[in-house]
């Protein structure tokens, strides 16, 4: 039931019994005033016959003396009068007064009688006779007058039972109406207690688990024994306390999960430093190297000088540029530097042309695009080939790119092995002999994602005549470059 | 805690329901005690008893047989009357009783015209019968259907034969009258003349005055006066006993007088309990009433038609002080 439903209950309720009480007393009120106004009824019809009576003996004694018409009718319409409360008189009949009152309509008979005579004699000119019954008729008004007396009288002692009994009856309507009104009074406030509690009492249930919940607790059921709103309110607050609960398992789920990625990550990190610092700090090494070529050319070998120089500097270009795009020209002296090295390991086995044009040279590239390419063609042209090798190295414009070409004549590649290298499949067999640790999947990837576009890469290769790598620098790069994929 | 306002206002709840429901039922029991309504459409044999004496011991007894009767007949009676012989009340009552039409009249007798004229003229226009109980008036004078009482001629014999046997043959004898001169009286005193004719010795002394009461007592000083040898006296109206005895205490000794006098006053059984009255005449009082209201409703039922007009007599009998002691 909802508190609307209760409200309109108690109302009505209270409606109903004030209704049933105005009703009653209502009842009671209008039988007691039937009951008065039929006894003050009797009185006051006793009261007219007597003086109705009087009066027509009055205007018979003056029609005896004046015989005129209006005198006349003035009797005839008090005997109508008297007739018709004569009939009204004989419904008071009473066991009590029975008698009293059959004498008393009797001596109204005998009255009207007497008249009546009188009124014969009078118009048979017996006026004696007439005079002698308006004597009587007098005589009879007055026992009627008499009688009237003696029935009230009568009817007094009649109904002094009758009048106690309203009397007591009143009083004892007096008493039932203070007990009538101490007993609502005590059941309504004894309903609107129970009433109020019913309300109130979830609420404060409710108000009690909201206030846990707004310190924290979410862990408490909420509970409201109640039937109306208030229990849809409390539901609604569980159904939410239950709701939060399951988002902050989550949350701390979520939050779990991740801190141990990040300290899965802070290890790798930690593992990675660890090889780092295994290995010998490269820094170091090129300072050593630099004091090397500083010591042989002061000892007068200026060649190998010249060739430890060559070595730092490309380790140190390594160490620098491998996450920065550079300029072709610094790719090229890069690989100046490493073609020198390289000569002097492979001395005349090694024949290396350039063609360049020198416009081309401000183009800017990936750093380290350039050495593991001829490299490649080194590894596989003429390390394997006693008679040594020939590389080409040439640089052209071509409008709207920069074409980047490495020939060799080697034995050339297959062409499964050029797909791999299309496909940017890693090669795992090479990677181990490269200065720099680059591969040529490394590198055709990190030109692509410079370039952003996929066509950069053309290698053209026959079973027995050489390699020839060509690379396609676009002067105007399709995608902005961006750190993270270069260094991907 | 919890517990005991439960309990208390249990307790409050039943207390209050039980007051209020007990004052409930109160207010719904306590009915207006209406009287019962007649279940007759009109009343028949409406009878009426009227009395000069109303309230005295013989008349009340008179009342009480009529009212038996009456009840035993299935017919309604009202005892009118006045109080101390208030006459024209009574003849008002009579006329009242006559103009509410009455089926039937039971009357003392009263011997005056008045009476004559209201029981042989008004009643007789009314066609109302009356029978005339205890006093008789003469039925050629009021036309009374019939007289229901004691026989007042016997009455008196049986007083003077009283008289002789307790004085002897001689002596003065005071016989006290009033002077409105009932027929009830005039019999009693023929019965008490025509008995004491045959002793010459014995001297009658009639007295008369109007009334009893100061009237009486005057006459009884006057007579006391006048004839001091006087030996006995007899109240033929029985109202003038207490004057007489009260005098006589005032002078001298009540018991060397001998005092008689009738039962329909309300001090003669007391005064002869007293043995201040040495007799008195008992009439039936009762007997009158029951057989006045048989034979009016004999007539009014035409059982009986026409009604003994001589009268019916009831039983009377000489009450003596010595017997009562």
């Amino acid at each position: 039931m909802n508190i609307q439903k209760k409200i309109w209950l108690l109302a009505v309720v209270v409606l109903l019994i004030m209704a049933t009480i105005w009703m009653s007393l209502t009842f009671y009120n209008q039988k007691m005033q039937d009951q008065y106004n039929n006894i003050l009824e009797r009185y006051l019809v006793m009261n007219e016959l007597t003086s109705t009576s009087q009066q027509m003996v009055t205007a018979l004694n003056n029609y005896l003396l004046i015989p005129v018409a209006e005198n006349l009718e003035t009797i005839d319409n008090s005997k109508m009068q008297i007739q018709e409360m004569k009939e009204e008189v004989a419904d008071f009949k009473n066991t009590e007064n029975e008698l009293a009152l059959t004498s008393y309509i009797n001596l109204i008979d005998s009255l009207i009688e007497t008249t009546d005579r009188s009124l014969v004699f009078h118009s048979e000119a017996g006026t004696e006779n007439a005079r002698r019954a308006l004597n009587e008729a007098t005589y009879i008004s007055n026992y009627i007058s008499e009688m009237t007396l003696t029935l009230i009288d009568t009817e007094l002692k009649t109904y002094d039972r009758f009048y106690r009994g309203i009397i007591n009856q009143s009083e004892e309507l007096n008493q039932l109406g203070i007990w009538v009104l101490l007993l609502i009074t005590f059941l309504l406030l004894l309903y609107t207690y129970w009433f109020s509690l019913r309300i109130t009492k979830p609420v404060e249930q409710l108000t009690r688990a909201a206030s846990e919940l707004s310190k924290g607790r979410f862990d408490l059921k909420i509970e409201v024994d109640s039937k109306d709103e208030i229990a849809f309110l409390g539901k609604m607050f569980e159904h939410m306390r239950n709701n939060i609960n399951n988002l902050i398992s989550e949350i701390q789920q979520k939050a779990q999960l991740e801190n141990e990625l990040q300290q899965s990550k802070l290890l790798l990190k930690e593992s990675q430093l660890r090889s780092l610092q295994s290995q010998i700090n490269p820094h170091f090494l090129f300072n050593t190297l630099n004091t090397v070529s500083k010591k042989a050319y002061l000892e007068g070998s200026e060649e190998t000088s010249d060739l430890l120089v060559s070595v730092a500097g490309l380790l140190r270009y390594n160490l620098k540029h491998l996450d920065k795009s550079m300029t072709l020209y610094d790719e090229v002296n890069v690989l100046k530097q490493y073609i020198n090295i390289q000569k002097a390991r492979f001395t005349d086995r090694l024949t290396f042309h350039t063609e360049i044009d020198q416009t081309c040279l401000h183009i800017e590239i990936p750093g380290l695009t350039l050495q593991p390419i001829v490299e490649n063609a080194m590894i596989h042209a003429i390390e394997p080939n006693e008679d040594g090798g020939v590389i080409w190295f040439r640089v052209k414009d071509e409008g709207d790119r920069v074409t980047v070409e490495v020939e060799d004549d080697g034995p050339g590649m297959p062409k499964d092995k050029i797909q791999q290298i299309i496909d940017e499949e890693q090669q795992h067999d090479t990677m181990a002999g490269h200065a720099s640790g680059i591969g040529l999947s490394n590198v055709v990837k990190r030109l692509r994602l410079f370039n952003g576009c996929e066509d950069v890469i053309k290698i053209e290769g026959n079973k027995g005549n050489g390699t020839k790598v060509i690379l396609h620098i676009f002067k105007e790069r399709g995608v902005d470059r961006d750190d993270k994929v270069t260094t991907g | 805690m919890r517990k005991i306002a439960t309990f208390v206002i249990a307790i409050i709840c039943v207390v209050l329901f039980y007051f209020t429901f007990d004052s409930a039922f109160d207010v719904y029991r306590a009915n207006w005690q209406l009287p019962k309504e007649s279940d007759q459409e009109s009343l028949d044999n409406r009878l009426v008893l009227i009395t000069q004496e109303l309230d005295t011991p013989f008349w009340d007894k008179v009342s009480a047989g009529a009212r038996k009767q009456a009840e035993k007949e299935g017919a309604t009676i009202e005892i009118w009357g006045s109080y101390g012989n208030n006459q024209e009340n009574f003849l008002e009552q009579i006329e009242l009783a006559i103009y509410s039409k009455m089926d039937g009249i039971i009357v003392q007798g009263l011997d005056t015209d008045e009476f004559k004229e209201l029981t042989k003229v008004k009643a007789a226009s009314y066609g109302i019968p009356i029978i005339t109980v205890a006093n008789d008036v003469p039925s050629a004078e009021s036309l009374r259907k019939t007289y229901v009482g004691s026989n007042q001629y016997l009455a008196g014999e049986l007083i003077a034969e009283q008289l002789i046997a307790d004085m002897g043959a001689s002596g003065e004898v005071i016989l006290m009258l009033d002077s409105k001169q009932e027929f009830y009286q005039k019999q009693r005193l023929k019965g008490i003349q025509d008995y004491l004719k045959d002793y010459p010795n014995i001297e009658m002394i009639e007295a008369t005055t109007e009334d009893a009461g100061e009237h009486g007592i005057a006459l009884t000083k006057d007579l006391l006066n006048r004839y001091p040898n006087v030996d006995a006296f007899i109240a033929v109206n029985s109202n003038f006993t207490e004057d007489i005895i009260e005098e006589i205490e005032r002078r001298s000794k009540v018991i060397p007088y001998h005092i008689y006098s009738f039962d329909d006053n309300r001090a003669s059984l007391s005064l002869l309990k007293q043995g201040k009255l040495d007799g008195m005449i008992e009439q039936s009082p009762q007997k009158m009433g029951e057989r006045s209201v048989k034979l009016m409703m004999e007539w009014l039922n035409n059982d009986t038609v026409p009604l003994n007009l001589d009268g019916y007599l009831t039983d009377i009998r000489m009450v003596k002080a010595t017997d009562l002691q």
